[in-house]
């Protein structure tokens, strides 16, 4: 339980990092940080699959994906964000800290949980038979984001042409 | 068991919070989609956390990957898209975006 307080206060640490370093490049690795702590998270939770696929792409892939961004805008660092927004933030987080506490313990009880059993067979079973649909959607997904980065960078290169 | 489903709802409730407030006040676009990526965390944080208490951790785990592979497609298509804003503007501020025309 203990590791796991200090497991989640790492993620939150890292998130508001994330959000509030001036440098980019930082924030990126922060977030990094977060989703490897998440990952973490996730194989104490007893669910390793999900643990792998944060740790592999949401804090490898995708923090590669953000540092090319950042590297190919140089200039993004120049955007001023407004001083009262850093400012402002603590007094929001710790109004949210107690209505998030006070709110949170009595809407769990009054969440209908659909009765279910307790589950039978492998991951692989689950995943490949009772979600069989999901992974179609995946796939579609998938083709859908490569067709938009195809569709974006053919622009660019139309652009150059003329 | 209620308890920890409890703490693991009040950190991705945290998260979501945090991811909000960035989008609402904050200008550069980078940033914009760092927040939408610390929303995401704490809506797959919640969906975990509650099929590990609720005795689903395998449909969980399968939903929490759907919702990853979902991110990494948008992330991809997102930052695609920054990029070239970045070459139409020179600038990432999300503001200048109000002056587009059709």
């Amino acid at each position: 339980m203990v590791i796991q307080i200090i497991l989640l206060c790492g993620l939150v640490i890292f998130s508001v990092l994330a959000i509030l370093l001036k440098d980019l490049i930082k924030a990126a690795l922060s977030l990094a940080v977060a989703s490897l702590l998440l990952g973490i998270i996730f194989f104490r939770l007893a669910a390793p699959y999900a643990g792998v696929f944060e740790i592999s792409v949401v804090a490898g892939l995708i923090t590669v994906l953000f540092i090319l961004t950042i590297a190919l805008t140089k200039k993004g660092d120049e955007v001023t964000e407004a001083r009262l927004v850093k400012l402002a933030f603590p007094v929001f987080l710790i109004l949210f800290l107690v209505i998030d506490g006070l709110v949170m313990k009595s809407l769990l009880q009054k969440i209908p949980a659909l009765p279910s059993g307790p589950e039978t067979g492998t991951f692989g079973q689950v995943l490949w038979k009772q979600r069989t649909f999901d992974l179609v959607a995946q796939v579609g997904v998938i083709l859908a984001g490569v067709l938009a980065v195809l569709a974006l960078f053919r622009k660019k290169e139309e652009d150059r042409d003329e | 068991m209620s308890n920890l489903w409890f703490l693991y709802l009040f950190f991705a409730a945290l998260l979501v919070f945090i991811g909000l407030y960035c989008l609402l006040t904050m200008r550069n676009l980078i940033r914009l989609f760092i927040a939408v990526e610390i929303i995401s965390k704490g809506v797959s944080l919640a969906i975990v956390a509650t099929g590990a208490v609720k005795n689903n951790i395998l449909l969980a785990q399968s939903l929490a990957i759907t919702y990853i592979v979902v991110e990494v497609a948008l992330v991809a298509a997102a930052l695609a898209l920054i990029i070239n804003i970045y070459k139409k503007n020179r600038s990432l501020d999300v503001r200048l975006l109000s002056k587009l025309k059709g």
